[in-house]
Order: structure tokens, then C-alpha cells, then sequence
């Protein structure tokens, strides 16, 4: 009995300790995050899906990998307007959509009332290579998009190559430099409107934050900060800053995610409040409510919903 | 006098290599033409096939993935 005991203490001692100065190994380094994703727990936090209106999303699945989902959606959306006032046009749109999802392939399509296919394809060619399509079509000519990318994934490193219709080229790349800080670049061009640019990312992440910069020719300057202050708080902030147009933005917020529900909140510096809550009633019933406050442009939005299914 | 020769023939040359010239251009410019003009028509099939095809694809694909659903579940609200 004692002589047991002894060498498991030992053992369990033994792991953290060896946990701590761990020696950097520089060629066996961990795959980056996706160059699009690079900030993404702050776009998590900081940008759910706002709504105005009410908004009803049944998904019902048929098998493992496939599921159909129907959406409705009633409530003002926005018209672009010259003048500062929004102007507001009361809509009510049904979307079907089908989802399959395989661990090779995976497609989703939503169609809408007025006629709009929304499309998304992402199948693995092979283990490293994945080709991802994306197709916002409609029945209006000339206003239609779509793209297509190729991802390859290295051990320690990613690099994508995207094509768009209108002649967009472009391509990024991202490498893990140490566990913690990953560094990428991407150039693109749009052939259309005869413009290129380059940009730069990097990303630094610990188990408690992760702190994100991006900088573009397009004259973006971008900055996020996310700590995770316990399971279920963590806290976010955002700045965008453009240099040429002289705009700046930026905006603080938290992320409550507890047992039964999740609570976002925001606060902007063009003076927009925005909050969002999503509520587990019971396995399978989400009640949302989405509010959005813009004490500026005295515009002022508020959603509630309900979600069904998985 | 030889200089003269010289000179007439260099300048036959030069018209005859920018004919040839003139000549390779024009069909490397019918056929860039013709490129665009099909892959244009190809980009405006494949923009209608998808628009009014990709989601009866998708529901062909998961009827008949595993276990096969049946199409009563596909249609009915429950």
C-alpha cells in the first residue's frame, strides 16, 4: 500500500514540472490559425449576428450528415441612403437551406424568397490541400459573386490562393515563428477595379489572451485584444483605424458564456450600444434577443427570435 | 553601291519581319478572343447551373448518404 503511493505522487508531481520550462522546440512547431481567422475570438465576442425584427430558424436533421433548415425572417431592413437618415423598408423573407456534412465534404446552400442561392463548398482534396467555394448568386445581372480558394497546410505554416469573379486574385500566407506568435502576409488584386495590395498579420496567443494586429495597404490599421478572465467571462476590445480616410473605431466589450444562456455586450465609440443573448430553454429551443442602440444617428433596433433544432 | 543593296535588302527585312510579325499577333489576338468569348460562356452556364442546381444537388447527395432518409422525412414539418 505505501509503496505504491509514493511513485504515483512522484508522477503526478513530475508532468508540471516538466510542463514549465519546457525547451522551445523550433521544428516542431503548431499549425497556425487560418489567415482569415487570425482574430477570430474577437469577432466571436465582439460581432454576433444582430438582428432587427423577429426571426424564426427551425433545422430539423434528417440523418448524421444531412439537415434541412427553415428560416423566417420579418422586420425593417436598411436601404443605403444618401442623406444621414437610415431609411427603413419592412420585409418578410422564408429561407429554405440543406446542409451535408462529411468529414471529406461538406455543403451548404440556402435559397430565398426573392431568388438568392447562397452556396458554400469545402471538400478535402487530399489531407493537406482543401478547396473552399463560396457564391452569393441572384437573379439581378452583374450582382452576383463568388470565389473560390485553395488552402495548403503545412506542418508549421498555411497558405491559400484565392480567385474571384471579377478578376480578383490573391493569396496569404501565415507561419508559426514560436508556440505563441504566428506571422502572415497576403496580396491580392482586383482586376476589375485595376487595384492590388499587400497586407500584414500577426497573432499572439497565451492560454489567457490572445492580442491580434493587421496592417494593409488599403490604409487599415487593425487591433484586437481578447482576455479570458475565467471559464465563463472573457473580455474583448477592437480598434480600426484607417489611415487614409482618417476613420477611426473602437470598441470594448464582454462575453458571458454560462450554463443556460450567452451574453454578449458592446460599446463603440461612434456612441453604439449593442447587446446580444442567446437562452437555452430546453435541448433544442434557443430563444434569441438582439439589440443594437446607435445613440448617434438616433437609430435603434431591437430582435427577438427563436431557434429550433440542433 | 554595296552599302546601298545593303540597306534595301535590310529594309525588306524589317517589312517582312514585322508582317510576320503582325501576322503572329493578330491570331495570338483571335485566339485570346476566342478564350474569352467561350470562358465567358462557360462562366454565364455555370452561374445559371449553380443558381438553379446546387440545391437539389445537395438534397441528392444526403438522400442518398447513409442511413438513407426517407422521403417522407424530407417533406414533412416535423
Amino acid at each position: 500500500m505505501a509503496a505504491p503511493a509514493p511513485p504515483s505522487l512522484a508522477v503526478a508531481s513530475a508532468p508540471p514540472a516538466a510542463a514549465e520550462p519546457q525547451k522551445v522546440d523550433y521544428l516542431n512547431l503548431p499549425c497556425p490559425i487560418p489567415y482569415e481567422e487570425i482574430s477570430r475570438e474577437a469577432l466571436m465576442s465582439l460581432k454576433p449576428e444582430l438582428f432587427e425584427g423577429m426571426r424564426f430558424d427551425f433545422s430539423k436533421g434528417l440523418n448524421q450528415n444531412f439537415s434541412l433548415s427553415h428560416s423566417v425572417m420579418m422586420g425593417p431592413t436598411e436601404v443605403p441612403s444618401q442623406s444621414s437618415e437610415t431609411i427603413k423598408i419592412p420585409t418578410a423573407h422564408y429561407e429554405f437551406g440543406a446542409n451535408f456534412i462529411d468529414p471529406k465534404l461538406m455543403l451548404f446552400g440556402r435559397v430565398l424568397t426573392d431568388g438568392r442561392v447562397n452556396a458554400r463548398l469545402k471538400c478535402d482534396l487530399t489531407d493537406d490541400l482543401t478547396l473552399k467555394a463560396n457564391a452569393q448568386l441572384t437573379n439581378e445581372p452583374h450582382m452576383s459573386h463568388g470565389m473560390f480558394n485553395f488552402d495548403y497546410k503545412g506542418s508549421d505554416y498555411r497558405s491559400q490562393f484565392q480567385l474571384g469573379n471579377g478578376g480578383l486574385l490573391g493569396a496569404n500566407y501565415i507561419q508559426s515563428v514560436t508556440p505563441s506568435l504566428s506571422l502572415g502576409g497576403e496580396v491580392f488584386w482586383a482586376g476589375q477595379h485595376r487595384k492590388s495590395g499587400i497586407g500584414y498579420a500577426a497573432r499572439y496567443n497565451t492560454d489567457k489572451m490572445v492580442a491580434t494586429g493587421q496592417v494593409a495597404s488599403t490604409g487599415m490599421v487593425a487591433l484586437s485584444y481578447v482576455q479570458k478572465i475565467s471559464e465563463k467571462v472573457s473580455l474583448a476590445s477592437d480598434f480600426m483605424y484607417n489611415y487614409l480616410s482618417r476613420d477611426v473605431t473602437a470598441s470594448v466589450g464582454y462575453d458571458y458564456i454560462l450554463r443556460q444562456c450567452r451574453l454578449r455586450g458592446k460599446i463603440d465609440s461612434s456612441g453604439v450600444v449593442s447587446s446580444f443573448l442567446e437562452e437555452r430553454f430546453n435541448m433544442g429551443l434557443n430563444f434569441i434577443l438582439s439589440a443594437e442602440i446607435d445613440h448617434r444617428k438616433k437609430d435603434y433596433k431591437f430582435g427577438f427570435g427563436l431557434t429550433v433544432g440542433e | 553601291m554595296a552599302s546601298k543593296v545593303s540597306l534595301k535588302a535590310g529594309k525588306g527585312k524589317v517589312v517582312k519581319k514585322s508582317a510576320a510579325a503582325d501576322e503572329d499577333e493578330g491570331r495570338a489576338a483571335v485566339a485570346a478572343k476566342f478564350v474569352k468569348e467561350w470562358s465567358t460562356w462557360a462562366m454565364k452556364k455555370a452561374k445559371v447551373i449553380t443558381h438553379y442546381g446546387f440545391i437539389p444537388m445537395v438534397i441528392i447527395i444526403g438522400m442518398n448518404s447513409d442511413p438513407k432518409p426517407s422521403l417522407s422525412q424530407l417533406l414533412s414539418p416535423v
